[in-house]
């Protein structure tokens, strides 16, 4: 199973006029199986952490470990946006970023496109899918990679309520059977609650105030009185680091 | 509503109303204004104290002798436009072998972008007319000068477009390509390539348009042959129905490939572009908050 390990990460990002600090000296680890989420306000850094993470932007410092025993751990991404080629099918989309070609990993695509209940647009076009469709799309293909670990940032943030509610019930099942490491980046302190194991918040300046386990029983309603309990209980966290008045 | 439908309500309106409606209908106010347009030259064109100005009905009559081979000129119509159409692909060939590595140069260094840019402004200006004078003077007779007219005419369009479209390669399919570790010649072929290809059309409807002018000047200073050289025999015949008949088969080559060879093609290239009938509506909510399926349990692998 998929471990991360960060020591002392710092991103600074360097313009003509001034240095904006994304992340200071944030260290966390995070071990097989758990879903993680990383919360915080906007431009706190939770999207540059995922980015230095999958090597789409390198640290200014510090160093990041992400193993599956003894090798390096295979990365499946979800993005705010389906981010799918416009140009490509579904299916097509789907084989873009496998490894290896053949029979048997087009069909493991097409069983991926049929957990998110999309077998039958694999000739269509990203075009053509409604938003939501896209972005369980872009989920699928995220675990048709069969990665080790999950990295997913704000995957439902553009989706209007009734999808988003839906694709979490899907992730989560999804997680349940697969056993991946997710690390989930929100704004969204209930949909942290209703799916993680554990909730990382990140304040103003990329600062890690908190490392907190959500200890609930799965399956969460996020209309239960559980629920909202730890909900109300991180937003006080938040307000008393003045998280939320930044 | 349809043409034969605004036909049918100018049956039986007032006369005053009559052409007003047909006015209403994109289609037949279009025809209208050709038809108005050739029946007022056909009228007018008697009237005039000169005989060099040709009535539509002898310009008809001398393009269908023409597409006859009934010519006095020593090149059939055919002959004429397939040499004019060989120099134009071989100077559309020549402009993007040179263009397009200029383009993604442009596009991908910005020193270059910064060493080039002046020279394809200039290029950009330049007058066809300019060219084709020029590549008279420095080649001579033969295909040499019209098809360097045709390469200069299309380069700087060429460049211009590739390194707009090199500028404009989404960063966040990029990115999506890196985060998999999708290889480079996987991500040259299956992201910049289709995402160039908008451009790459822009580069060859401009390119061609500038080109095919230039052609034509570059025929009738520097060419013994060709499309361009024929409508100069019909000047120097005092046949202006040869000049006008020649220059509507242009315009006509020039629609057939603007609206069936560009028109396919972009519309295969483009396939993936969405329309509104084909894009697939949100679910209803009722089908949302049922519960996952079986299917995607059976489905998994992996399960423990």
């Amino acid at each position: 199973m998929a471990t991360i390990k960060v020591q002392d990460l710092r991103k600074e990002f360097v313009t003509d006029t001034s240095t904006v600090v994304a992340i200071e000296n944030v260290s966390f680890e995070v071990g097989g199986h758990e879903f993680v989420s990383v919360v915080g306000p906007s431009g706190c850094g939770k999207s540059t952490l995922l980015n230095i993470l999958s090597g789409i932007e390198s640290a200014t410092r510090g160093t990041v470990d992400i193993t599956e025993g003894d090798r390096k751990a295979k990365l499946g991404y979800v993005f705010q946006s389906a981010r799918l080629l416009p140009w490509r099918s579904v299916i097509d989309n789907l084989l873009f970023v496998q490894s290896s070609r053949g029979p048997q990993v087009r069909a493991r695509c097409e069983r991926y496109l049929d957990m998110v209940q999309l077998s039958h647009t694999a000739k269509q076009y990203p075009g053509q899918l409604s938003g939501g469709m896209q972005q369980r799309v872009g989920i699928a293909r995220a675990f048709s990679i069969e990665p080790d670990l999950l990295l997913m940032d704000e995957p439902f943030s553009h989706l209007d309520a009734i999808t988003a509610r839906s694709l979490r019930r899907e992730l989560h099942v999804m997680w349940q059977e697969t056993g991946k490491t997710v690390l989930f980046v929100t704004h969204d302190v209930s949909e942290a609650v209703e799916l993680s194991t554990r909730i990382i918040m990140l304040a103003k300046g990329g600062r890690l105030v908190a490392d907190l386990p959500v200890e609930l029983p799965f399956p969460r309603d996020p209309a239960s009185d559980a629920v909202a309990l730890a909900r109300a209980d991180l937003l006080r966290r938040f307000e008393s680091l003045d998280l939320l008045a930044t | 509503m349809s043409a034969v439908a605004a036909l049918r309500t100018f049956a039986v309106s007032p006369p005053a109303r009559r052409v007003h409606s047909l006015l209403r209908h994109t289609r037949s106010a279009r025809i209208l204004s050709w038809v108005g347009f050739v029946a007022a030259w056909q009228l007018v064109v008697p009237l005039l104290p000169t005989d060099l100005v040709p009535t539509p009905s002898e310009v008809a009559v001398f393009m269908w002798n023409e597409l006859r081979m009934d010519t006095v000129a020593p090149h059939t119509v055919y002959e004429s436009f397939s040499l004019s159409f060989q120099r134009l692909a071989v100077g559309l060939f020549l402009a993007f072998a040179i263009g397009v590595p200029l383009g993604l140069l442009m596009g991908m260094r910005r020193w270059a972008d910064w060493f080039l840019h002046d020279f394809v402004v200039v290029g950009l200006a330049m007058p066809s007319l300019v060219w084709a004078l020029v590549a008279g003077m420095w080649f001579g007779f033969g295909d040499l000068a019209p098809v360097v007219t045709v390469t200069l005419a299309a380069v700087t369009f060429v460049v211009i477009n590739v390194a707009e479209g090199v500028r404009n390669v989404p960063k966040e399919l990029l990115d999506m390509g890196g985060a998999y570790g999708v290889g480079r010649y996987a991500t040259i072929r299956h992201v910049i390539f289709p995402s160039l290809m908008p451009f790459f059309f822009a580069a060859l409807r401009y390119g061609l348009a500038n080109a095919w002018k230039g052609l034509v000047l570059a025929e009738v200073w520097a060419s013994t042959e060709g499309a361009g050289w024929v409508i100069k025999f019909w000047y120097d015949a005092h046949r202006s129905q040869g000049i006008v008949g020649y220059a509507l088969f242009f315009i006509i080559v020039a629609i057939f490939i603007e609206r069936i060879v560009f028109g396919r093609l972009s519309g295969w290239v483009f396939r993936w572009r969405p329309s509104d009938d084909r894009r697939a509506p949100e679910p209803e909510p009722a089908d949302r908050d049922e519960p996952i399926p079986a299917a995607v349990s059976a489905a998994t692998p992996g399960r423990r």
